[in-house]
């Protein structure tokens, strides 16, 4: 019982607060290193969910994969958090009676970009719908590449979006990358006449050219190969294997290495760049832009009504005729964002 | 104790054979009392007696456990029967009249009710086993119900029924309300994936390609030595250029024809800049980069287009 007594008399000492560390900047470039947060508003159903899982393992390794939200945490909670971490970047999933929507924000002053989710698969169903299914060990330890194709129609919107997107990941240093670094990418490519945005999750493997694939296998796996069937040790080596080596004749995929890469691709030698999907796949529409963290005046509006009325009402001077306005317009079109504050 | 407990189990009996008419409630009753519930019941000199009489049948001293354990048994037998009447008359009324008949008889010859010999117990149960044995089961959904609240029992069961079809159909909806948007790909590549494949396989090749000129170009070179630290930069750019100049020339109607065959028929750049034929070179004094070696300070080339100050709008 003593004990007791004495733990209380302990003074109280005030836990010293840590300075933010230097992992916000990056080590080599000295840049930035964007960060992420990706969470949900209101109740999702459970392939949403999973998404939400798969969306945080795509934006690996800079981002809270067991970020934990509960009901009550407003998106102010977030932001307090996000200040002292270095957060730079919110994907916020929500759901509403007619569709799944994926905010993409920059914290902590926007703009927030509101993509409606038209169609999306899973990681785990993609892998499912392939043979073999990849998924090397160190496939999400760094992060992945990112291309943008498509959007260089010169709309103000586009534009925005290929910014946000190209600032998500950190930078590379052409100078200074290593290739082995390089393991996934994502693609968003967009659609000029269904004005749809295509997301795509893949992986990169490289494979080198002009190498059979029994001898690959060879020196990838490391294993007594079966040589029951031969004749000499020299047939190993010099018969053909199966008849499916098409991938070496596709001229475009091939590259030639600054450095040695893994066991099998040497810097001397030309590889083929294989891309595997290794999801999730979604397919957006972009909604809405607006110039605050989800508020703020809206920039774009896919259904165009919100921002004609603001310019009509400004022509007019007609300001209360606006509001109502497009309290109207955004009432029908943007439910998702009713679920906010 | 076993003695004792016999005992008690045999005073049960007569008590409940009293009221013989009122089946309904005899059966509770018997519930109760049977599983060992000896103390709530008396002993009674009558029944002390009897047991008496039967020890003195059986004229030695070992039989007289033997005719204790008959006797139990007995009374085991005669509930039993009687237990699957009380069932018996709820299902089967016709039934009724002859088996209590049986057992009416059974009462007659002996002295005393609730003790029989035996065989007769034997028969009785015998009986009435066989009397449900006989009976013909309808052939209902429900099967053998031995309830006169056969109908309740339906209706309960068709509710039941219904609300379970009602809750799997709310189920479903709900269920399809969360799947909404969700589709299972294909699995095979359609001509669309495999242009999306080809789209990011290009940008990796490019950024693969321009990383080994940058990187080729300063091997050998130790950055620490300020002489060749300078070298490095020079070499930099110019790799850089020479590698992004390269397929602006060559590999010019590659791009065009991709974007052809998927209906944007003008040959837009692509908007992540290194992929754009132009990327870098919109400075036109950068265009020859060879005959103008003494540009300006080197910069790092980002992933990006590198324009930092684009985060703020």
């Amino acid at each position: 019982m003593a004990r007791f007594g004495n733990n209380k008399k302990k003074a109280f000492v005030k836990p010293v607060m840590k300075k933010p560390k230097p992992g916000n900047v990056d080590h080599i470039t000295g840049d930035k290193i964007p960060k992420s947060f990706v969470f949900s508003r209101g109740k999702l159903p459970g392939p949403l969910k999973q998404l939400e899982m798969d969306l945080r393992k795509l934006m690996l390794p800079y981002t809270a994969l067991k970020l934990k939200e509960k009901k009550r945490n407003n998106l102010k909670d977030f932001l307090n958090v996000a200040g002292p971490m270095g957060v730079t970047h919110f994907l916020i999933l929500s759901k509403t009676e007619t569709a799944p929507y994926l905010r993409v924000a920059r914290t902590p002053q926007g703009p927030t970009l509101t993509f409606k989710i038209k169609e999306y698969a899973l990681a785990a169903d993609v892998a499912q719908a392939q043979l073999r299914p990849r998924s090397p060990k160190d496939l999400f330890q760094n992060p992945p590449l990112i291309v943008l194709s498509g959007f260089g129609t010169g709309e103000q919107h586009l534009k925005l979006t290929t910014i946000m997107f190209q600032n998500i990941f950190p930078a590379i240093d052409i100078n200074t990358v290593k290739l082995a670094s390089c393991q996934r990418i994502v693609l968003l490519n967009y659609n000029k006449e269904t004005k749809l945005v295509d997301f795509r999750h893949y992986s990169i493997r490289l494979q080198p050219i002009g190498v059979s694939r029994r001898i690959r296998k060879f020196v990838q796996n490391h294993q007594v190969p079966d040589l029951r069937n031969l004749q000499d040790v020299s047939d190993f080596v010099t018969k053909a294997g199966y008849g499916s080596e098409s991938e070496a004749d596709d001229e475009a995929a091939t590259v030639t290495l600054a450095s040695d890469l893994g066991r099998v691709n040497q810097a001397s030698s030309k590889s083929a760049v294989k891309l595997q999907e290794i999801g999730p796949r979604m397919t957006l529409q972009l909604v809405k832009v607006e110039e605050g963290l989800c508020s703020g005046v809206v920039i774009f509006n896919e259904y165009g009504n919100a921002a004609d009325t603001k310019r009509q009402g400004k022509q007019k001077d007609a300001e209360d005729l606006e509001d109502v306005e497009r309290d109207g317009d955004e009432g029908e079109e943007d439910q998702g964002d009713d679920e906010e504050d | 104790m076993p003695e004792e407990t016999h005992l008690l189990e045999a005073g049960g009996i007569p008590k409940k054979r009293k009221s013989g008419h009122k089946k309904g409630r005899k059966t509770k009753k018997k519930v109760n009392a049977f599983p060992g519930a000896g103390e709530k019941i008396k002993i009674d000199n009558r029944m002390r007696k009897l047991f008496r009489k039967r020890a003195r049948e059986y004229d030695s001293d070992d039989d007289e456990e033997e005719e204790e354990v008959a006797a139990s048994k007995d009374d085991n037998a005669v509930p039993l029967a009687d237990d699957e009447k009380n069932l018996e008359t709820h299902g089967l009324d016709d039934d009724e009249p002859e088996v209590s008949d049986n057992e009416n008889e059974e009462e007659d010859d002996e002295v005393h009710p609730g003790i029989m010999k035996f065989t007769e117990g034997v028969r009785a149960f015998r009986t009435a086993f066989q009397s449900i044995i006989k009976k013909s089961v309808s052939d209902d959904s429900l099967g053998p119900v031995m309830s006169a609240h056969k109908n309740l029992v339906a209706e309960k069961l068709a509710e039941e029924e219904t609300e379970r079809k009602a809750k799997g159909e709310a189920k479903k909806e709900k269920h399809l309300v969360g799947e909404k948007g969700h589709v299972k790909p294909a699995n095979y590549l359609d001509a669309h994936e495999k242009f999306l494949i080809s789209v990011a396989t290009k940008g990796v090749v490019k950024l693969f390609n321009a990383v080994n000129k940058a990187q080729h170009a300063q091997k050998g070179l130790d950055a620490s030595r300020s002489k060749d630290a300078k070298a490095i930069k020079k070499r930099r750019k110019e790799a850089f250029f020479s590698e992004l100049s390269k397929p602006s020339f060559s590999s010019a109607k590659t791009p065009a024809k991709v974007q052809s065959s998927t209906g944007a028929a003008d040959s837009e750049p692509p908007a992540w800049a290194p992929l754009r034929d132009n990327y870098m070179l919109t400075n036109s004094k950068l265009k020859d980069w060879d005959k103008m070696q003494e540009s300006s300070e080197p910069e790092d080339f980002r992933r990006g287009s590198g324009d930092s100050s684009s985060d703020d709008d």
